[in-house]
């Protein structure tokens, strides 16, 4: 809870002037008791009509006063809750889309949206309607003691006599409700990473009939989740009538104290009556309090969960007095990188360099590394040993933002967010014109899908690029790729679903457009890789062989085996199925 | 209004669905309805014993006191448990019924067409069975019932205070129509601001799903700011719309608590004056306190649960529309089953658009020979995936029709017929359990060394046994600890485990390397050998594998042959794989 304080900064006096605003309130409820108390025997029993018409007047002012405050109240302490309620939303969102990849890969989805969406909204909901109730009763709670023991010592000690056990029965409860609270929370988290994966691959649920088996493990989830929302609710249940209990068994000793008091004389009836009031004001707040307290449970619990995203170090970061990038020119040098995702490295001393204005091609079988050999280009993970540099700087010593502004990639497998095809290209470069837009797409074919498509560049896009065949998804984030003009582009197999007439045209266009620009081309297709000036061929995490194609053909290697498939092999295929 | 997108229910259908779902719980409900009924009754009794003793023992000692209190001590040492039961079984109702539409939800979902996926963000799905799902849970977990409990609390109220001096009654009720009408506007006001908010909080899941799934491309553009930028906006959206809340509820609420101070008000003056004049004992003026001093939480919460069944009616409207109003793809009418052995798949006049769009397959005609290998090829965006898809029936044909052996794909039980067609989507989709796990997803009872036949077939055995942990290894979600190439060979094994009699592979090996993608294509002859295939590809390399290929463009079948003939014709086909075949 003490990070929430950070985002009270500047508005400490509007919390200041709530403090007061809630103990106005306060003294306004019990206040109005007292008052009672002064019409009873001042006025009933003292036959002083005059007397009770004055206090009557009084205690109406007092509660239309209150009302006011309360009112103040209400409204000022909602405006510092979603003041922070907003700000721990936006950093745990910043902080999230700093975390490097290696979080999100394992983490589930549905796990870290249920942080930024239900636990912030648990936190939301105590503040903005909890709060309210906290304040007033945390301040009612001392202000009735005081008023019952200014009422009556006698009676007021007597009547605290039962909060020992009340509070010992609050921290029972305080206790039991946390550790469920929590358990609670991961129970829903589950339930939710269970829809959210189903609903994510429902295409391959429903393709293998696999509905029972998903049904089934939802079930078992779905029945654990509520069998905890139900032992909450049971402490819940356990608790409120207890306390209700408690303040009737006060009352009681109140009551039987106060019969003799009056009967000696030393009491008056109306501070008996009184007395009996303020007990319930006594009551009501540790009720309520407790009631807001289940709120508050959750949304400590929820802070746990959010905290733990917050306490993640994001593994990729700035290091201090890291420099921006000027303009690169384009000079990539991998040297001897090792990198392990786990324990076993997935590269082994990979080492290369490609001029300023290069194309090189990295083939090899799949699985062997070269997507890897992308990201570390990205700057996604950090190599574990050697280093990745971009004109002589070390990626660890840049600034990230400077360096990723200057780069492209299109990865294997493009995401699109919802919006149309033309906000999607405009990604990487928010301010490029409509006329820039159009002419990346055109020189990609972007263009001739659109003419095919409802509403032309501006057709809509839904979340993650659905309704668009996966070769028009690529197009699309090549034309990204293009518009944002890198120094540096990576091409991970990003024409892979793409006929080859229209890689040919991309070809031309990237030729065109990226003329001087450093590139990594990754593919498969012979006739892709060709463009390149030279080739790596990578095999389990290893440069095996380079050079340009006509050198690698004569080599007796790995690249020769790759491109034996096409050359020669093919007719005699034909040949033979023929 | 589509069939996959439904319009809300209204009020009154939403609540008879909802107290339909309350009757599966009736004894529950009923239960605790009795203790309320109970509960109100002890907390009446409670004050007029106090006022008993006050006039009786305390004021004038003409009995003991004792008694009267052992008998108050008695009574709440009972309502405790009243209220417990009271407490616990609501509550237990509204978990019960959370649940059951979260399973109802989740059963639909299941069962869903993928138009349905097409056109909901997943953001928004999810959002609907968890966050949408509170406001019913608290409607019905507690909003109904204790509800039901204030009525009832005013109405013993009302009934004891009438007997004990009916004017002075009377005078208390001085706050009653305001009380009313306060509650009753703040609900009116309240409810369609906070089903705002529940849309902005829907927006917010939105935005967050979308950045946390797209994290790679956000990152690598460095458009960081961007998406926080919106996330910010949609934030700052539920801000103000639960300011604007708080500001009706500043405007109501005080005075929900504060107004019954007119009753406590008008007790003291006129009730004091009784006092005063000999009409009313000191004790029944305590009464009269007492008793409203008890009513004035259930007034409060009466406009709470106004408001809360408002946004729980919306909520349900909502959900119930998706479950009654979205059809799941229909069974046939008179179920036909699949003839045994090797199926042809026939594709006869098929027309095919997507919800209102034009046409992606024009009146087609294909016909796969019973064991027959088939290569689909086209530019990209000719309709090869959406062709595909119709044998699984993730759509229907808008006009024409599928057959496999002969039976019209419609006429045969989904499940028989998804049992027959294995399926490879063009994006690979893994699930985060182990690899062995992800291998035997269509058929879970396959014998292990099937499986290791089936990955040698697919390559999976180049990498599978050296993964961390071999094949036990857990596969990340969207399989991301895989590589592109190695997801897609997990998802061919997987279709090959099935042993279903046709094969629908859709660009199964575009991220797979040229070597593997050979070695691959020799092993899969045998292994299809006998199955009825359907591969599309991109990928010269692939087509081998074919013993015909044909030419998809723009949704029409333009050429047919063996793949070593088009080569030759210089048609279509030669043109779609350009310098492949001058390198061939
Ligand atoms: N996020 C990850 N976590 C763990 N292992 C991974 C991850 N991504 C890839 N790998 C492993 O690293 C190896 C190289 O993968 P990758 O670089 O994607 O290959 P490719 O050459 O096909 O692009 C593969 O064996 C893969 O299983
Ligand atoms: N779910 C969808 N909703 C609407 N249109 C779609 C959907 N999926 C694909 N399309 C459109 O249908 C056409 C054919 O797509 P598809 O069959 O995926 O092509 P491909 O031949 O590349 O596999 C494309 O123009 C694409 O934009
Ligand atoms: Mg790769
Ligand atoms: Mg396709």
């Amino acid at each position: 809870m003490r990070r929430l304080g950070r985002y009270l900064e500047g508005r400490k006096l509007t919390a200041a002037l709530m403090v007061l605003v809630g103990a106005g309130n306060a003294a306004a409820q019990t206040g109005g008791w007292l008052l009672v108390r002064n019409a009873i025997d001042k006025g009933i029993t003292a036959d002083n009509e005059h007397h009770l018409t004055i206090v009557v007047a009084i205690y109406l002012g007092v509660a239309a006063a209150g009302w006011f405050l309360q009112a103040m109240l209400i409204r000022g302490l909602a405006t510092i809750g979603q003041a922070i309620v907003i700000g721990l939303r936006r950093d745990l969102f910043d902080h999230l889309t700093g975390l490097s990849l290696r979080y999100f890969s394992q983490q589930k989805a549905g796990w870290i949206i249920a942080r930024l969406t239900s636990d912030v909204d648990a936190v939301s909901d105590v503040l903005s309607q909890g709060m309210p109730t906290l304040v007033s009763n945390v301040m009612l709670l001392p202000a009735a003691v005081t008023a019952l023991l200014i009422a009556d010592w006698r009676l007021g000690i007597v009547s605290l006599a039962v909060l020992p056990p009340a509070l010992a029965l609050s921290r029972w409860f305080q206790r039991v409700s946390h550790a469920a609270n929590v358990e609670q929370r991961n129970r829903i988290a589950a339930v939710t990473a269970q829809i959210a994966e189903s609903v994510a691959g429902m295409a391959v649920v429903q393709a293998f009939n696999r509905e029972r088996r998903f049904q089934a493990e939802f079930d078992a989830l779905n029945e654990a989740n509520r069998a905890q929302s139900t032992y909450v609710q049971k402490i819940f249940s356990v608790f409120f009538p207890s306390i209700e209990f408690l303040g009737v068994l006060a009352m009681v000793a109140v009551l039987y104290v106060g019969s003799h008091l009056y009967a000696q004389d030393t009491l008056t009836i109306g501070t008996l009556i009184t007395a009996i009031y303020l007990l319930q004001l006594v009551f009501q707040p540790l009720q309520e309090l407790s009631d807001v307290y289940g709120q508050l449970q959750s949304a400590g619990a929820a802070m746990v969960k959010i905290a733990s995203i917050l306490d993640e170090e994001p593994e990729i970061r700035d290091r201090p007095g890291a420099k921006p990038l000027p303009r690169l020119s384009g000079d990539l040098d991998i040297d001897s990188v090792v990198f392990a995702y786990g324990k076993d490295p997935v590269l082994h001393g990979v080492s290369f360099r490609v001029p300023p204005g290069g194309c090189f091609a990295l083939v090899g079988e799949s699985g062997h590394g070269k997507s890897t050999l992308a990201r570390l280009i990205g700057r996604h993970y950090d190599p574990d040993e050697g280093a990745v540099r971009v004109d002589h700087h070390d990626l660890r010593d840049v600034q990230l933002r400077s360096y990723r502004r200057q780069l492209g990639v299109v990865l294997q497998d493009p995401f699109l967010f919802s919006g149309t095809i033309a906000s999607n290209i405009r990604f990487a470069k928010p301010d490029a014109t409509d006329e820039e837009v159009q002419a990346a797409a055109a020189a990609v074919g972007v263009d001739r899908v659109a003419a095919r498509l409802s509403g032309g560049l501006e057709h809509e896009v839904r979340e993650g690029g659905a309704g668009l065949s996966s070769g028009e998804r690529q197009l699309i984030s090549i034309a990204r790729a293009l518009l944002a003009d890198p120094r540096i582009l990576v091409l991970d197999e990003a024409t892979s679903n793409i006929d080859r007439p229209t890689e040919v045209l991309i070809e031309r266009a990237l030729d065109r457009l990226l003329a001087g620009r450093t590139s990594i081309i990754i593919a498969h297709r012979l006739s892709t890789v060709r463009r390149a000036e030279k080739i790596l061929v990578v095999e389990h995490g290893r440069i095996v062989q380079r050079g340009a194609e006509r050198d690698l053909l004569s080599e007796d290697g790995v690249f020769r085996r790759l491109a034996h498939t096409l050359e020669g092999g093919d007719e005699t295929e034909f040949a033979a199925a023929g | 209004m589509s069939f996959v997108d439904p319009s809300d229910l209204g009020l009154l259908p939403t609540f008879r669905r909802l107290l339909r779902l309350w009757r599966d719980q009736w004894r529950l409900g009923v239960f605790g309805l009795a203790c309320s009924l109970a509960y109100t009754l002890i907390s009446t009794a409670i004050p007029v014993l106090i006022q008993q003793a006050i006039d009786r023992s305390i004021v004038h000692h003409a009995q003991p006191l004792w008694p009267y209190l052992a008998i108050i001590a008695g009574l709440a040492a009972l309502r405790a448990v009243v209220n417990f039961n009271r407490r616990y079984a609501t509550a237990r109702i509204g978990v019960r019924i959370e649940a059951r539409m979260r399973e109802l939800l989740y059963q639909a979902y299941l069962r869903y067409p993928r138009g349905f996926y097409d056109r909901h963000p997943t953001g928004q799905v999810l959002s609907r069975a968890t966050n949408d799902l509170y406001p019913i849970r608290y409607f019905i977990g507690w909003g109904f019932v204790q509800g039901m409990q204030s009525l009832m609390m005013i109405t013993a109220a009302a009934v004891v205070l009438t007997v004990v001096d009916a004017r002075l009654a009377l005078y208390t009720a001085v706050a009653m129509p305001p009380i009313t009408v306060l509650a009753l506007r703040f609900a009116r006001r309240v409810a369609p601001i906070s089903r705002q908010v529940q849309e902005r909080k829907g927006d917010v899941t939105e935005a967050a799903d979308e950045a946390v799934v797209g994290i790679e491309m956000v990152q690598t553009f460095g458009r960081e700011d961007d998406v926080r930028g919106r996330f910010g906006e949609k934030a700052e959206g539920v801000r103000s719309t639960v300011l604007r809340q708080a500001g009706v509820e500043s405007r109501h609420l005080p005075g929900l608590y504060y107004l019954p101070a007119l009753s406590i008000a008008a007790v003291l003056f006129f009730g004091g004056r009784q006092v005063i004049g000999g009409h009313l004992s000191i004790g029944q003026f305590v009464l009269f306190e007492t008793l409203l001093l008890q009513l004035v939480w259930p007034l409060e919460a009466l406009g709470w649960i106004t408001n809360l069944a408002q946004r729980a009616l919306a909520s349900a409207g909502r959900s119930f529309a998706w479950l009654e109003g979205i059809e799941a793809l229909p069974e046939p009418a008179r179920p036909r089953r699949l003839p045994a052995g090797r199926l042809d798949v026939r594709f006869e006049r098929v027309s095919f658009a997507y919800g209102g769009e034009a046409d992606v397959l024009h009146d087609l005609d294909l016909t796969i020979e019973p064991g027959e290998i088939v290569a689909v090829c086209g530019p990209t965006g000719a309709g090869k995936t959406s062709l595909l898809n119709l044998l699984p029936r993730f759509y229907d044909p808008t006009a024409g029709r599928v057959r496999l052996g002969g039976v019209d794909a419609r006429d045969v039980p989904i499940a028989e017929l998804r049992a027959s067609v294995a399926l490879v989507t063009q994006r690979p989709v893994l699930f985060s359990v182990p690899l062995r796990e992800n291998l035997t997803a269509g058929r879970e009872e396959a014998d292990w060394d099937e499986v290791l036949a089936a990955c040698r077939a697919a390559g999976v055995d180049s990498f599978g046994p050296s993964l961390p942990e071999g094949y036990e290894t857990l596969i990340g979600e969207r399989g991301v600890n895989l590589s592109g190439g190695q997801r897609q060979r997990v998802a061919l094994a997987r279709a090959l485990v099935t042993g279903a009699r046709v094969v629908v592979l859709d660009d199964p090996l575009s991220a797979v390397d040229t070597f593997t993608e050979r070695q691959l294509v020799a092993r899969l002859r045998p292994a299809l050998a006998g199955r009825t295939v359907l591969v599309a590809t991109q990928r010269l390399s692939t087509v081998w594998i074919a013993d015909r290929a044909v030419v998809l463009l723009d949704g029409r079948i333009v050429e047919s042959g063996r793949p070593a003939e088009l080569v030759r014709a210089g048609g279509p086909f030669a043109t779609l794989f350009g310098d492949e075949v001058v390198a061939a």
